[in-house]
This record gives C-alpha cells, structure tokens and sequence, in this order.
C-alpha cells in the first residue's frame, strides 16, 4: 500500500494510526471474547465423547424412535449450537472492531499529539 | 453401461473446464493466480471455500462412514463443521489482516526466518498429499460404480484415477485462483443439490428416520471384509477365524460360495460378513446408534481434537482467508460456511442411515447393482452415494449424485493443488530460486507446480490399493482425510495459535512446535497403517502408538508444549516483535479501507475496483 508507513512502534495507514497502545488494547479484548467463546465450544464439544464414555443415559436410552440423546445432538442439535455461536460472535467481534477503531483513533491522536 | 449418468459426468466436466477457460483472461499477476486478486466477496468465498472443504470424503465418506459404523461415523460430520469454530474464533480475521499469501508467508512474517518458513513448505506439501490421497481413491472407486469398465485397456479404478487427476491438472493450471474459486462456487452448490435430492428421494421412499434409527439400532452392526483363503481360515488368539466369525450371521446359501472358494483354493479375496464388537463399552452388543464402532475412550477424545483442531491445519482452506477483503469480510465467511456445510452434514448422514435399509431391501427384492455386495451390504461403503442415487432414481439421479462426487473431487483437489502451487512456486521459487522473476515466469512456475503434484496425486492415488490399505480399513476415504486433519492440526495450529496469540513465541519454539507436531503425527499413523496391514504387533511402546487411530490427543499438546518450552528458554524475540503484533492485530489498515470504501468487495473479473 502506497500510503502506509511503519515505525517501530507504530504503523501508519492514510489518516490512521495503531500504535502498540492501542493494539495491545484491541488484542487484549478481541483475546477476551476469542478465548470465552473459544471455552464454551471446547466445553460442549469435549462433553459430547465425555458423555459417550461414561453416562448410559446419554449414550444408550432411546428418547425419540431410535434416536439417543447423544445421536440426536450430534446428528441434529450439535450444528444448531455452532450456527448460534458462530452468529453471536461474528455480531460482538464486529461491535467490538467498530468500538475499538473508535477507541485506537482516540489513543492513538493522544499519544501522538503527546510525542508532538 | 450407465449412459445418462456418464452424459452429465461428461457435462459437468467440460463446464469446468469451460469456467477455466473463461477466467483465464483475468489470471495475470501472481496475486490473481494464487489468491484471485483479494476480492472475492463473503458470500461468493463461503461458497468456494464449502467447495474447497466438502470433498470425497464429505460426499462420499460420510455417509460412507455412517452406513458402516452408525453413530461413529457421524461424528466425522459433526466434527468436520465443528472446525471452523476454530477457524473464525482463533484465526480467520488474524491471518486475513496479516495480509500474505500463504501460511508459510505467515510463518515467515511473524518470526523472520528462512528455516521456519521452508519448514513450513515442507508442512504444508505433506498435509496437501495427506489430502488428496483420498480424493484420489474415491475418483477411482466412483469410477468402479458408475462406469464399470476401464479405458485405454486400464482397469476401471486406475481409468478414474488417471482421468481425475488429468481434468484437475488441467483445469487448475488454466484458470488458477479465479478459475478454481469459480468452480468451487458451482461444484459446492452442485453437490449441495445431489445431497438433498438423494435425501428427498429417500424419504420420497418412505424413510423415516427416527424410525429407521430403531430398526437398524435393533441388532448388532454387521461389519464386511474380503479375505483371502489363508486369512479366512486362520485362527486368531481366541482360536476364533474369520470364517467362524461369519458362519455366525450369514445365510445358508451365502456361505456355500464361501465354502467353495475355500474348497477350490481359489486365488484372490472374497467379501464376508460378520457382527462387529464395541470397541467402548466391550460388554454392550455394538448398535447403530450407540459409540464404539470405531473408537475406543482415547480415540473418542482423540477423533474430535483431531476433527475440530485440524480444520484451521488445512492449507488449502487457510489460503482462501487471504482472498477476503477485510478481517471482517473473513468471520462472514466463516459463518456462512457453518451454514452450508453444517446443512450438508445433517443431510450426509441421513443417507448413509437410510442406505442400509433401501440397499438391503432393493437386493432382497432380487435388485442387482455394480458396487460389490455381500450379506445385503456393500463391500466398499464408500460407494454407498451413488448406489443410492441408482436405485432410488434411476440413471438419472446416479448421475447427479456421481457429477456431485467428481464435483467434490475437483473442488478440493483443485484447492490442494493451488496451495501446493503457492507453496512450491511463491514461497520457494520466488523468495529463492529466482527471486528476479518476471510476472509471467512466476506464474508460468506456479502452472509447473500444479502439474507436478496432480502427477505425485495420481502415483498416490494407484499406490492406496496395491498395499492394500482399502482392505485395511472400512470407509477408508473418511479415515485418510482424518489423517490429513491430524497432520494439520499437530503441524500448523500450535504455530498459528501461539504466534497470533502469545507475544513471546519465539522463531525456535514455532519452528521446534512444528517439527514435533508434524513428525509424531506422521510417525504414529504410519505405525498405525502397518499395525492394521499385521507388520506391528500390538505390543509394546510401538503397538501403543500404533494403536492410537488419530495421534492428535497425544501430537496437539506436545507440540504446543514443545512451543511454549523452546520460547521460554530461548527467550530471543525478533527485534520487530511490536510491529510484528501491530500487523497481526492492528485495524488502522482497515480503517484507512473503511474509510475510502476500499473494503467493499469489488469484481474477481477486473470490473467495478
């Protein structure tokens, strides 16, 4: 990009401006949200083979014709709980991009007109 | 001789290679070769990249894989979608702001050295041949069942091996990123349609599934193997053959022809079947609906690591995040995958279920198909998607359902090809060999690198039955690309997890984290192959490791561990490191495109910029 030059501690895009301030702000929270969602996926995805080990009533008792709890989750349910996640956290992440360019246009002004 | 069936076989190709030739006058630039220009929309990229994912062994293995093992093989569904979780929680917005080529770009950008990014080349070759190797069988043994003859006085697989990789090579080099990007777009939604006809028809059949769940679900799962004379008649350490083994389930009449080819000597191997156990609950006959067909405790465990984690590990799938326009552009795409792929996968299922039932009853009526059959079953599970598009719709749904199968075939390898490309020709020829070269050598390099490995696929794609390995296994198509995902995730998601995420990585803890990953996990699935072909006993530290089906429960974490150890006591950062993190994580770029609407996704074919 024609426009773009970097420092070592701050990289410059046309107007706008990351410094390390400011992108340590927008990791921290995008690492918040990334590794929250990122918990609960790998917490119901890990209980599913948990579930399958050690809990009959999961993996053995009929609940609807043939259908186990443990089948009907994953053949069915399963995909509904990604498409749930997957939206909710595309939506936040999105906000947050939006916040945090806000935020980092803010940071980023001050600590330069600082340095200035 | 399937005639209809071969037409549409024929006319999905020659679009194909139409869609090639049309995109071939906007592949100029290398950037358009490989990643077609950075301005492939969200909607128009989940496509493609749901065509690049669903290959053979979503098309075929699946449904393939439930048909054989019930509740087992419908994890490899689950699991299939569950990885791009990963992908758009962890990676996907990152290595799109990072802005390359490829991952071994990647590699290099955020630790700055030659060794790590030709080890990740290296890598990024061997999950690449990882993954075409089973699209290469399924083109041989879709070929078995929809022709059933081969050309130019080869047998049949080898006529759809040779064929395959000779339309892909083609197609690929032609039309490069555009041009596989524009197919991928039409093959995803091809195969989408063939899956949901084959479902409909099914239940247009009469199918219910929470009923048919019941029925198959009432007695043991019934396992199919050839053998040949001596392997039927040889005790194992119970005393028990397998022979004896199946005298137990199989008709009167089906065992006489068993009898007499033990009788006769005959040469060759012949199909049985028998009852499987449970691997999981030993004591519990193995149902349909239950877990254990396949997978014991540690593998249960293993299986979801390895499927979940080794999507964000595949090359060919992390090259098309560089496509997007913006990180933003990357998670909407991800999410429209879940969507595709996660309403192909519920549907997957339902026909390998529905498969049993229809199959048997088809044959019992005194129906005759191509495929194999034995006891009501097919020998090769993984013919099941055409087998059923033949009896539940005639010629013309067989070639649907078969077009949809080289569709996956093409798709995905054609994927694999251009990664293998970009690694070979951008992050090779270009940063080493011949770092003056011209646009056009560059890309003339790139079309070189794609004929190279469709020949290297092709030799694969011939080796899987002379050793044997279709015998070896049951859905043998879904077990390779498992294999892949292992090698993947052990390789290249400890790197790209804790170089996106924690500062201190250094370039000796990624480059040590992707040499462990990726040669334990080589290392135990071939010494589980040579266990399953009897060359390992299942004894000692080998037979452990050889008994581990996805070495990910075990690979993922030391590799992880091996990072996080050689970072801290090396403890030498690039000097870089701030800028480094200001690429990965910094937004001024996009706010600069947001800015000047440079994020708004323009035409792939050179229109509105």
């Amino acid at each position: 990009m024609g426009d773009t030059t970097e420092r070592a501690t701050q990289v410059q895009h046309g107007d706008h401006i990351d410094t390390i301030e400011s992108v340590d702000l927008v990791f921290r929270a995008q690492r918040k949200l990334s590794f929250t969602y990122g918990a609960v996926f790998f917490a119901v995805t890990l209980a599913i083979p948990a579930m399958s080990v050690w809990w009959k009533s999961w993996y053995a008792v009929p609940i609807w014709g043939g259908f186990t709890a443990n089948y009907l989750f994953v053949s069915l349910l399963y995909y509904v709980f990604l498409w749930t996640m997957a939206w909710m956290y595309s939506k936040q992440a999105d906000k947050l991009d939006d916040r945090l360019s806000t935020m980092a246009d803010e940071i980023t002004a001050r600590t330069v007109g600082e340095e200035a | 001789m399937n005639t209809i069936a071969i037409i549409l076989v024929i006319a999905l190709t020659i679009f194909t290679i139409g869609l090639s030739v049309f995109s071939r006058r906007f592949t100029r630039t290398t950037a358009d070769f490989y990643l077609a220009g950075r301005k492939v929309g969200s909607f128009a990229n989940a496509s493609a990249i749901s065509g690049d994912y669903l290959s053979a062994a979503s098309f075929l293995g699946v449904a393939g894989a439930v048909y054989a093992s019930g509740l087992d093989g419908v994890w490899y569904a689950a699991g299939f979608a569950g990885g791009f979780m990963v992908v758009v929680l962890f990676i996907a917005s990152a290595l799109r702001r990072f802005g390359e080529y490829t991952v071994a770009d990647f590699a290099f950008g955020r630790f700055g050295s030659n060794r790590i990014r030709l080890l990740t080349v290296v890598a990024v070759l061997i999950t690449s041949l990882f993954y075409m190797a089973p699209q290469m069988f399924g083109a041989g043994t879709t070929w078995q069942v929809l022709v059933g003859q081969g050309i130019f006085g080869l047998d049949a697989y080898t006529s759809g091996v040779v064929v395959v990789a000779a339309i892909i090579a083609f197609y690929v080099s032609v039309g490069g990123m555009k041009g596989t990007t524009m197919n991928q777009i039409f093959q995803f939604w091809w195969l989408a349609f063939a899956m949901i006809l084959v479902v409909v028809f099914a239940f247009g059949s009469g199918f219910s599934y929470p009923k048919a769940l019941a029925d198959e679900s009432a007695q043991p799962i019934v396992n199919t193997k050839a053998y040949t004379v001596a392997e039927l008649t040889a005790p194992d350490a119970n005393g028990v053959t397998p022979y004896d083994k199946a005298a137990k389930i199989m008709t009167a009449e089906e065992l006489a022809k068993v009898d007499e080819f033990i009788a006769t000597d005959a040469d060759g191997k012949i199909p049985v079947a028998f009852s499987a156990g449970n691997k999981l609950h030993e004591l519990r006959d193995m149902l349909f609906r239950e877990p254990g067909h396949r997978y014991n405790t540690f593998d249960q465990f293993s299986m979801v690591l390895a499927l979940v984690l080794g999507t964000a590990g595949l090359p060919h799938i992390l090259n098309r995040y560089y496509t997007n326009p913006s990180g933003k552009a990357a998670r909407r795409s991800t999410f429209w995958v879940l969507v595709f792929i996660g309403t192909f996968y519920i549907l997957a299922p339902i026909a390998g279920l529905a498969g049993l039932g229809i199959i048997r009853d088809f044959l019992a009526g005194g129906g005759t198909i191509n495929a194999a059959t034995v006891h009501g079953l097919l020998v090769k599970p993984d013919q099941i998607m055409p087998t059923l598009g033949e009896i539940l719709g005639g010629q013309w749904l067989m070639g649907i359902v078969t077009a949809g199968a080289f569709a996956a075939m093409f798709s995905t390898v054609g994927g694999l090809l251009i990664a293998a490309a970009s690694a070979l020709g951008h992050d090779v020829y270009e940063k080493y060999i011949n770092k003056e070269a011209t646009e056009a050598k560059r890309v003339a390099f790139g079309k070189a690198s794609v004929l190279v490995f469709a020949g290297v696929a092709l030799l694969i794609g011939l080796a899987i039955p002379k050793f044997g390995l279709d015998q070896a296994y049951p859905a043998l198509i879904a077990m390779m690309v498992t294999w892949a995902f292992s090698v993947g995730a052990s390789a290249f998601v400890p790197m790209l997890l804790t170089g996106i995420w924690w500062k201190g990585t250094t370039e000796r803890g990624a480059t040590a984290g992707i040499a462990v990953g990726l040669s334990s996990a080589i290392a135990i699935i071939f010494l589980n192959i040579l266990q399953q072909l009897g060359h390992v006993g299942k004894e000692g530290i080998l037979g452990f490791f050889g008994a581990l089906t996805f070495p990910v429960l075990f690979t993922f974490p030391l590799a992880v561990l091996t990072i996080i150890i050689v970072s801290k006591i090396d403890g030498q950062l690039p000097k870089n490191v701030d800028a480094i993190w200001m690429r990965i994580h910094g937004t001024a770029s996009e706010r600069h495109e947001k800015q000047h609407g440079l994020d708004k996704v323009g035409s792939m074919f050179g229109g509105k910029k």
